[in-house]
């Protein structure tokens, strides 16, 4: 479905996205990083918008900046509003499948369908200017869907949405997954996109860090230096038992003294002694805080085990 | 046949979501100002010769006033609203993204915009000449007022291609482009008597007045204005202008890569 080599995109002397190279089968992934990681320029070079400075890339097997009959296979949400205030839902939809060359019979009836499908027939005649957030981010989804593409592109798709309006975009995507048609779901949090797919693009500071499923990223972590945090009555007994070790590159102790934070060469190891040291010692230990919780420092992590850092 | 109707499918969109009130206002404007001048002009006249007045000496000064007020001036002022910022006002917007995700979003929609901008400009230019050469009530109504509508049709054409042009260039500070454009080659450039000025869409319609007109003293006084070449000649020029320009907006929108004002 997606195949890029050595892609790299310069905006002037600043690098949007650099050296990605992935290959993507039919199928649905979510493309993970922060807010200025790269996600939408990567979106905009699948879609042709823009032509990379180096490297190649294709979806299904063509070139999108030269190939535009491609993007009637591709459809993409934007994270950008609609402003069309005194025009309807319909109206918009039925325009842009027209765009792509569908006649005026058929586009209706296909953007009629889309607004069913996102539970928007009601308000589809009601010019967009009189419309919630919540609708304008479904009536996106529509013409993204209307043309009935085989690669749906999202680019932050929960935007404005409530946790009504969540669960029923969730199961719109599921559904549109379980077709078996690509998707490629792009936001900055994680939990909106697990409830879709186990797949993930991790990118960040313009770099694809890592891909696959959930449990393979974690297994990537556990061989990655991260840091731990352990929080507890009894943190500050454990200094003892890592100042030695070689796979500890530093400690630190709040000044409660309930809360060490360590620098782990080998992740792995730590996890192995922890339990040990915990019943030889009789330590009371409340909680662990790893950087899966802290997206910054889990990309910090992978960061790091892109550069071959690791042990 | 689906592709070769997609220009007036985008001409209909785009026509539909201008019925603002503030739009139907400056259309009235652009029909009412070249209006309200020629029936001053006349007007005084009137009073002011008594019964020297005579239509017949009037028709060229009234003519040589409407062609400015109507083709060289109200024409480009419609234009300036809806062919300069045909792309900019998209990419503003945010909702250029959305028209080029179409297969055929970029190009049509171009088309489409330029073919707006010359209906609306050229309904509003129409309804300002009709209504002028009824005020002016000349002896020869009915010539004066289908050159002008010719000339009003070629400006229309080729200024619309223009700034469509010049949109898909100076996508920021469009407007600002276009008006200085207007002013230094426009009204400028195209007075100056020397071989610059023929390379101006006004020369090539000052010609055309002229010809159409038979002003022929007005053309040996001031030859460097309103030229010496054929009709064909200036028809020729404003269509290869019309061809060229289209043919730069649409390579320009083709190739640009246009922000998308998306973070992330």
């Amino acid at each position: 479905m997606i195949e890029l080599h050595q892609v790299s995109k310069m905006y002037g002397n600043v690098v949007g996205v650099n050296d990605l190279n992935v290959t993507l089968e039919s199928a649905a992934y979510g493309l993970i990083g922060p807010n200025g990681s790269g996600k939408t320029t990567l979106i905009n070079l699948l879609i042709g918008h823009f032509c990379p400075t180096l490297g190649s890339v294709r979806v299904f097997g063509s070139n999108p900046t030269k190939d535009r009959s491609l993007l009637r296979n591709i459809g993409l949400c934007p994270a950008s509003d609609v402003l069309y205030p005194n025009v309807s839902a319909l109206e918009w939809v039925k325009y842009l499948v027209r765009l792509h060359g569908i006649s005026r019979r058929e586009s209706r009836s296909m953007a009629e369908q889309a607004l069913e499908i996102v539970g928007m027939s009601d308000a589809m005649h009601r010019p967009m200017g009189t419309y919630s957030l919540g609708m304008r981010q479904r009536t996106k989804i529509a013409q993204a869907i209307a043309h009935q593409p085989d690669l749906l592109i999202l680019d932050e798709p929960y935007n404005g949405l409530d946790p009504v309006g969540r669960a029923d975009m969730t199961a719109v995507l599921k559904a549109w997954t379980d077709e078996g048609r690509g998707l490629l779901f792009a936001s900055h949090v994680l939990q909106e996109i697990e409830a879709v797919t186990s797949s993930f693009l991790l990118i960040y500071g313009g770099r694809l860090l890592a891909s696959g499923t959930a449990d393979e990223i974690e297994s990537i972590l556990a061989d990655t230096p991260q840091q731990v945090r352990v929080i507890g009555p009894d943190a500050a007994r454990l200094v003892h038992r890592l100042a030695d070790v070689p796979w500890v590159d530093s400690l630190s102790l709040s000044a409660g003294r309930t809360e060490l934070t360590v620098s782990l060469r080998d992740p792995g190891e730590f996890y192995r002694q922890l339990p040990h040291w915990i019943r030889s010692d009789g330590l009371a230990i409340e909680r662990l805080r790893t950087s899966n919780g802290n997206l910054e420092t889990l990309f910090e992590s992978l960061l790091k085990h892109h550069r071959g850092e690791t042990p | 046949m689906n592709k070769l109707t997609l220009p007036l499918a985008v001409m209909s969109f785009e026509l539909r979501r201008s019925l603002t009130v503030g739009r139907i206002a400056i259309w009235f404007i652009l029909v009412a100002f070249p209006v309200a001048i020629i029936t001053a002009i006349h007007l005084i006249a009137k009073i002011e010769m008594g019964e020297r007045f005579d239509p017949e000496k009037l028709v060229e000064p009234l003519g040589m006033a409407m062609y400015f007020l109507i083709p060289e001036v109200s024409c480009l002022l419609g234009l300036l609203l809806w062919a300069t910022p045909a792309i900019s006002t998209e990419i503003e917007g945010q909702t250029w993204v959305y028209l080029t995700m179409r297969s055929s979003g970029r190009r049509m929609v171009l088309i489409g915009k330029y073919l707006t901008a010359v209906v609306w400009t050229l309904s509003a230019s129409l309804a300002a000449v009709a209504l002028c050469t009824i005020l002016v009530d000349s002896p020869i109504g009915s010539e004066l007022w289908w050159v002008l509508t010719k000339l009003v049709v070629l400006s229309c054409f080729v200024h619309a291609a223009l700034y469509l042009m010049i949109g898909t260039i100076f996508y920021r500070r469009t407007m600002v482009a276009a008006v200085m454009y207007t002013v230094a080659v426009e009204y400028v450039v195209s007075f100056i008597p020397a071989l610059v000025n023929k390379f101006t869409i006004n020369y090539r319609l000052r010609g055309l007045l002229a010809d159409w007109m038979q002003w022929d003293d007005a053309r040996s006084q001031a030859e460097h204005i309103f030229g010496n070449e054929p009709v064909s000649t200036h028809l020729q020029l404003l269509g290869v202008m019309v061809v060229l320009f289209l043919g730069i907006a649409l390579y320009r929108v083709e190739r640009t890569e246009y922000p998308t004002q998306q973070e992330g």
